[in-house]
């Protein structure tokens, strides 16, 4: 084993020798130093491997043989070991990726850069606090120098803005020191420890001025002005140090004073790491520079890992561990940021675009974004769930709202980003380069990253039960992306039909799942079909495809929290990725992802406190909160209708679905929307029907749920865009599901079920045969259409059986649900609700008739004379589910009856029986197939009259109707469609106006100014800075007094 | 539930009996209406003239299927209506197939017709068959809330939504009738079946002088003949909705024929004295009163 | 005397401090840096002095024999230690004083804001 002390020998005698070799051998010069960095990486590497497999204990050494203070006491134990080897070979790729601007620097910069690399190793290793200043110290001067070597000209003043504002922190670290010493008589950092928690404190002066100066090191909010200044102005390969290492290494060494100060400055730590993490992240989001923005973050996430050194007395002995998953996904995920920053070489987020042209990149870089947010497979997930969990069971409900809003607010300007580097156009001029060399290490940060994600996994015990295979074959089939789409098409729908096989038995016998499983992997499989109509290679979509379908599954098969919200957060991000594919979706997709973390965010909430009086995290016991129930159940609900889009969080979806791509949107619609109602069904069912800690909750949802049906319904019928209009009806639809699902009866329940049922099937094939008319006709515009019967009779009759169900007439099997909802409302009591609910229902004729009007009906347009109907692939699954439609209409007893037998034990009384095919309830009965009968007969008796009354009738051509004997040639004049119910808007349109889309925009407009308003106070100036850090200092001074 | 020969044909009789009745109706109101504006009117069995005239006429021009099925998806949402309605109360035959389903079948059932004569005229391509949807869509919309509130109202009321179960609890007394053990639901109802019936104020969908007859406008012959027949049907039909509903239902045709004549005739009665709204007017007219009274009807029962 | 050399050495840093807040010249901060590092310098001296205690570096005074006791070295060692950082750190600063001032021609620190928000 070689002994750590070799790790600063090789560095300190690296650098010196480099300085004999001289200016004429740089790249030799270079080439040296990456052997040395790898040498010191392989030494720290060796003791963490040693360390972990136990075979040998940490030590500690002393320089020179003597005791401290008079020799440096190094100590290398397993969180050494760690630190040290990510700083080492962190170095080396940091080192690899400067290459080129080392080799012109020369000799000199790599001699600053071993030192630096040198400095952070020791102040990690030490365990005397002299010593931990001195060298803190060099890294500082190093890190100057690195500045002022390799960077451009505005580096300099933040070079000599981190050299002032830190020659300040030092000296207030040296008065502490000597304070502490005069008291204690000992350097040792265990000493002073010890001597404060024993027979005399001292003097509570120099345990503050000791943490007070690491924690301005780690720049907290506000007083960190110029440390987004070093970030945004030096090099990107510097900044990845900074951000990777160098915060890495100040967290660590504020870990290690902590004791120093005594237990009595967590809560002080922790404060001061909320306001951190929320202001820094806040003031980020009015950020558009990408290295400054890196820099937010940074300061951000470093907050929160403060939070989490705060937190100690709650986290226990897993306080490290967590912290760590933290660390990690921050130090690989901004070190590969930093990188991809350097190589696309902007000064504006808005020209990432050009990452498209290195889909590697773009995908690292999505990765390293969903990292920081805290997704899985990330250890950031991990970590936060936990640090969540542990915080709910000890009731610490400010921290976790803190946790959540931060990351939130994180998520605000990361995704914007990655949006930005999605969608926006590839930018006119870039001055990127993507040297292979500078590749390399991003691609390894990326490795690490999953890497540390699959090993980090066995260290949270309830990350058992995930199922990584669907994420491997995400993986695989990005790796065949190069192949065309029928065969990416064809993988995919074998993957989810062995999928799907594969689940069958996981969820033989419990029905509910067994539903939502057709739905979610039977819808997939049929949407996909549609998928064949494709040409070209649809990069990335079938990666993401199963991403959501395996989160959508994992739903199903979770047992406990941890794993549902796993499975939640994977579906949100295939879900966004798949959104985003549209044209115009940019925005959309951005809202319906802060819409979908925010849900998420709200679940997790929920979760945590639920977690305090539940033993575990098992779904099932969501049943026995005890604390804040009222909460828990609102907070998880609240989040489960993010999804559903319910009024107030729906106005994402219009866009989301509206302009994603053709089959998109029915994967969206009709299926993933369920993601949501099978979050709010488990949750009811956990509640139970009697729960007394829930009824106002239901009462609640219940008129969101109305009003959301009318607003959707109406909003739809004043659509002219085809596909939003069905977005719109979607958002109605769940409200009815809402609705029927909030009355908490037996036959609310079915209503709700048959309105699942029927949403699925209707919206997938309006969503599919719509899409691809659209695509077809190059236009959204339902105005621009018409006539399309001629052209697609059989679009034309899947949509009119569609709209037939969403109409609920009879004899198809929308009436069903109608008849279930009056039943229901009538037992139930709630009148008005259901009037509000029936009078949507009338009011959905408006949007019904005006899209199979204006797309079918009316005049064909001139340059639409040539159409034909649409792909056969787009028809077979669209007619698979009109089957399905059929079935369920003349059989409806087959699907009812097992619900009913299913949902029986949640309620008190069964209230629908069936006689033969008849259903009945105290109120009134209904017999589907009866009147299929009777109306089917009726109905050939009259058209064959009506056929042998005008069995001659002739067809005329276009144009040719009553129309005072003039024709008119232009089919735009002659088709009524745009704006026509311009009437009814008249009359109580007002109830549509967008009030909740203006709430909305004005509340991130609010939020945006409020962070460019704060961000006024980094005005610049040295100076002012450095009275930021003087007033922070004060003030938390006088709080420390008081408050603690 | 019945399926024999026999109900067959003696439903097919009570449509017969209902079609010429709702023909010789038809023909009254517009002499009455006729009277009321000074002229004389049209003969009474005009209508049958008229329908002879159009079913025998020869050129038959067709727009397409959907234009082609139009009129009989129309006429089939009158038959059905008129199928699903117990008609004569007490009368093994003439409760028709109401055994299929209840009040809300029947409530839900009528946009069948509608729809179907909507995605026909529309085919049609006639603009004014767009615009006459469009107007009798958003205000069918309004008209229905007073309706809605009167059902739930009524289903409270009697607990059930079976039409022949409420005919029964109207049964022995004129006081028994919905009219006086529920006004307000009754008046909520009747203002809604103005709407309904489409006379002025509220005909802005047919509105002969501004878009002349409105969806129907494409249609002739034949096709207008069927519209026409399933209209006769219709207004009976829906007449004895109301009668169920609110007023003690019929024992027998000669009851059936006077009170489905004074239903229809409140109707006609408003609409020769009102002018007609235009359709923003309409529709928030129906949201006013009506819709008020309704909710009261709701609050008394609950 | 004790007092004196401490309120001496805090009442350097807090001119060092000021200097740093206030001054408009670029050298001028830096020598103000330098203020606030001997500030501290003599703080920590005081601060580890022991009172009739010799130089830790003398075994004994001419003509006034053994010391009983010396002062605490270890302060000193420190302050020694920290007087040659404070150097490197002083010197870096004027270097990069020198860089800024190629840049613009000016010394003037409000010349050099280009970073913010």
């Amino acid at each position: 084993m070689v002994g750590p002390i070799y790790i600063i020998v090789i560095a300190l005698g690296i650098a010196f020798t480099l300085g004999l070799l001289g200016k004429a051998s740089k790249s030799a010069g270079w080439v040296f130093v990456l052997a040395g960095l790898a040498a010191m990486t392989f030494i720290s590497a060796q003791w963490l491997v040693a360390l972990l497999e136990g075979s040998i204990q940490g030590i500690q050494i002393f320089t020179a043989g003597y005791k401290p203070p008079y020799s440096i006491s190094l100590q290398m134990g397993l969180e050494e070991a760690i630190l040290t080897t990510l700083i080492n070979s962190l170095g080396l790729l940091s080192l690899l990726y400067l290459g080129k601007e080392m080799v012109q620097k020369g000799v000199e910069i790599l001699m600053v850069f071993m030192v630096f690399i040198m400095s952070m190793n020791v102040t990690i290793m030490t365990r005397d606090i002299f010593n931990l200043f001195v060298f803190l110290e060099i890294e500082t001067i190093a890190l100057s120098g690195l500045i002022l070597l390799i960077g451009r000209k505005t580096a300099f003043q933040a070079g000599i803005k981190y050299l002032i504002i830190s020659g300040i922190a030092s000296g207030l670290l040296l008065i502490g020191i000597i304070l502490a010493y005069s008291h204690v008589g000992t350097l040792d950092i265990n000493g002073i420890a010890s001597a404060n928690n024993g027979l005399f404190r001292i003097a509570p002066i120099a345990g503050f001025l000791i943490l007070i100066s690491f924690i301005i090191e780690l720049k907290p909010f506000p007083a960190n002005g110029w440390g987004i200044d070093v970030y945004s102005a030096s090099h990107p390969g510097i900044g990845a140090l900074i951000s990777g290492a160098s915060a890495t290494t100040g967290l660590y060494l504020l870990y290690k004073v902590l004791p120093v100060a005594g237990e009595e400055y967590l809560y002080f730590i922790t404060l001061i790491g909320a306001i951190t993490f929320i202001g820094s992240n806040l003031t980020g989001t009015a950020q558009s520079q990408p290295n400054r923005l890196l820099g937010y973050s940074s300061i951000g996430q470093v907050g929160l890992v403060t939070m989490i050194l705060g937190l100690q007395p709650i986290l226990g002995d897993r306080t490290l561990y967590l912290a760590f998953t933290i660390i990690i996904s921050h130090y690989a995920a901004k070190a590969g940021l930093f990188w991809i920053s350097g190589m696309v070489n902007s000064s504006s987020i808005k020209d990432w675009s050009i990452l498209r042209k290195k889909p590697l990149l773009l995908v690292l870089f999505g990765a390293f974004i969903l990292a920081l947010i805290g997704f899985p497979p990330f250890p950031s997930f991990n970590g936060k769930w936990e640090i969540l969990m542990k915080l709910g069971e000890s009731n610490q409900y400010h921290w976790i709202a803190v946790i959540l809003a931060g990351s939130f607010i994180e998520a605000i300007y990361l995704i914007k980003w990655l949006g930005y580097a999605i969608k926006l156009d590839e930018p006119v001029e870039n001055q990127s380069n993507f040297h292979l060399t500078k590749q390399i290490p991003v691609w390894i940060m990326g490795l690490v990253l999953f890497g540390m994600g699959y090993y980090l996994n066995p260290f949270t015990h309830y990350a058992e039960a995930i199922n990584y295979i669907p994420l491997l074959f995400a993986l695989l089939l990005f790796a065949i992306d190069f192949l065309p789409v029928s065969i990416k098409n064809t993988i995919t729908i074998a993957g989810l039909a062995y999928y799907f096989m594969l689940l069958w038995p996981a969820v033989e016998g419990d029905l509910l799942r067994q539903i939502f499983l057709v739905m979610f992997l039977g819808g997939g499989i049929l949407t996909l079909l549609a998928g064949y109509s494709k040409k070209g290679k649809r990069p990335g979509f079938y990666s993401m495809a199963i991403l959501m379908y395996a989160g959508l599954a994992g739903l199903l098969t979770a047992k406990g929290m941890y794993d549902f919200f796993f499975s939640w957060e994977v579906m949100t991000a295939g879900s966004y990725f798949l959104i985003i594919r549209g044209k115009r979706s940019l925005p959309h997709a951005y809202s319906y992802m802060l819409f979908s973390i925010g849900g998420a965010y709200l679940i997790l909430g929920g979760f945590a406190i639920a977690a305090a009086s539940l033993n575990g995290t098992s779904l099932s016991a969501l049943s026995m909160v005890t604390v804040l129930p009222t909460w828990v159940y609102a907070l998880i609900a609240v989040g489960f209708m993010t999804k559903t889009a319910s009024l107030g969080l729906h106005i994402w979806l219009p866009g989301a679905h509206g302009e994603a791509e053709s089959d998109v949107s029915p994967m969206v619609s009709a299926i993933l929307l369920k993601a949501g109602v099978f979050g709010l069904l488990l949750l009811f069912i956990s509640i139970g029907a009697t729960n007394p800690h829930s009824q106002e909750i239901w009462y609640v949802l219940g008129w969101i749920g109305a009003i959301t049906t009318l607003m959707g319904n109406m909003s739809a019928a004043f659509q002219e865009d085809a596909k939003r209009l069905l977005a719109y009806s979607s958002i109605a639809q769940l409200g009815y599901i809402l609705f029927a699902f909030s009355m908490m009866t037996h036959i609310g329940w079915l209503a709700g079920f048959t309105y699942t049922i029927n949403h699925f099937l209707f919206k997938a094939i309006l969503f599919l045969i719509i899409g691809a008319i659209v695509v077809k006709l190059g236009t959204h515009n339902m105005y621009e259409m018409g006539g399309m019967i001629k052209k697609m009779p059989f679009s034309f009759i899947a949509v009119l059986i569609s709209i037939i169900v969403i109409g609920g007439i009879p004899p198809l099997s929308g009436f069903a649900g109608k008849w279930l909802f009056y039943n229901a409302i009538l037992e139930k009591g709630w009148y008005f609700q259901g009037a509000l609910i029936f009078f949507a229902g009338i009011i959905a004729f408006l949007y019904l008739f005006k899209l199979i009007f204006s797309v079918f009906l009316g005049q064909v347009k001139d340059n639409h004379r040539n159409m034909k109907e649409i792909s056969a692939w787009v028809l077979i699954p669209s007619y698979i589910l009109i089957i399905g439609i059929m079935l369920f209409s003349a059989f409806p007893k087959d699907v009812l009856t097992p619900i009913s037998e299913m949902i029986m034990p949640y309620f008190t009384s069964e209230t629908l029986v069936w006689d033969g095919t008849k259903a009945m309830t105290s109120m009134g009965y209904w017999d589907g197939s009866t009147i299929m009968i009777v109306v089917g007969t009726a109905f050939m008796l009259l058209l064959g009259w009506l056929i042998v009354l005008s069995a001659k009738a002739q067809k005329v051509e276009q144009f040719n109707i009553v129309y005072a004997a003039e024709r008119p040639f232009r089919p735009e004049t002659t088709h009524v469609s745009h704006n026509i119910y311009a009437g009814y808007k008249k009359a109580i349109g007002f109830l549509v106006s967008p009030v909740i889309t203006v709430f909305w925009d004005q509340a991130s407009t609010f939020v945006l100014d409020f962070a460019g308003w704060i961000r006024r106070i980094y005005s610049g100036s040295i100076q002012n800075y450095a009275i930021h850090v003087i007033f922070y200092i004060v003030v938390f001074y006088l709080i420390s007094l008081g408050g603690l | 539930m019945d399926y024999s020969i026999s109900k067959f044909l003696f439903t097919l009789l009570g449509l017969f009996i209902v079609l010429n009745w709702g023909m010789l109706m038809s023909s009254t109101m517009r002499r009455i209406n006729a009277r009321v504006s000074g002229r004389i009117g049209i003969p009474w069995y005009q209508p049958w003239i008229d329908l002879v005239k159009l079913y025998s006429m020869r050129s038959q021009l067709s727009h397409g299927t959907m234009f082609y099925l139009g009129p009989v998806f129309r006429l089939m949402g009158g038959v059905g209506l008129f199928l699903f309605m117990p008609m004569i109360y007490g009368s093994q035959y003439f409760m028709n197939y109401s055994f299929s389903g209840d009040l809300i079948l029947i409530l839900y059932f009528q946009f069948f017709g509608m729809l179907g004569m909507a995605l026909g005229a529309g085919e049609g391509g006639h603009p004014y068959s767009a615009i006459g949807i469009s107007r009798g869509l958003s205000q069918f919309t309004t008209i229905e809330v007073p309706m809605t509130l009167a059902v739930i109202s009524l289903a409270i009321q009697y607990h059930t939504f079976s039409i022949s179960d409420i005919v029964a609890a109207q049964q022995g007394s004129i006081l028994n009738w919905t009219v006086f053990t529920n006004p307000l639901a009754t008046i909520a109802a009747m203002l809604s079946l103005l709407g309904a019936f489409g006379h002025s104020p509220f005909n802005l969908v047919r509105a002969p002088n501004e878009i002349p007859l409105g969806p129907p406008t494409e249609y002739h012959g034949s096709f207008l003949g069927v519209l026409r027949t399933n209209g006769a049907i219709l207004h009976v039909t829906e007449a004895a909705l109301f009668m169920n509903l609110f007023f003690g239902g019929a024992t027998s045709w000669i009851e059936l024929i006077i009170k489905t004549f004074f239903i229809y005739f409140w109707s006609v009665f408003v609409g020769t004295v009102f002018p007609r709204f235009r359709i923003e007017q309409s529709v928030v007219w129906f949201l006013k009163w009506p819709t008020i009274i309704g909710i009261f009807s709701i609050i008394l029962f609950m | 005397m004790e007092q004196v050399i401490i309120i001496t050495g805090i009442l350097l840093i807090i001119l060092g401090i000021f200097g740093i807040i206030r001054s408009r010249n670029l050298v001028k901060i830096v020598l103000a840096f330098t203020l606030f590092n001997t500030g501290l310098n003599i703080l920590m001296i005081s601060i580890g002095y022991i009172r009739n205690a010799g130089a830790p570096i003398l075994s004994q005074i001419p003509g006034q024999g053994e010391i009983p006791n010396i002062v605490d070295p270890v302060p000193q060692a420190l302050v020694l230690t920290a007087i040659v950082i404070g150097l490197g750190v002083t010197a870096l600063m004027l270097a990069y004083v020198l860089k800024l001032y190629q840049d613009k021609g000016t010394l003037d620190i409000n010349s050099f804001k280009d970073l913010k928000w």
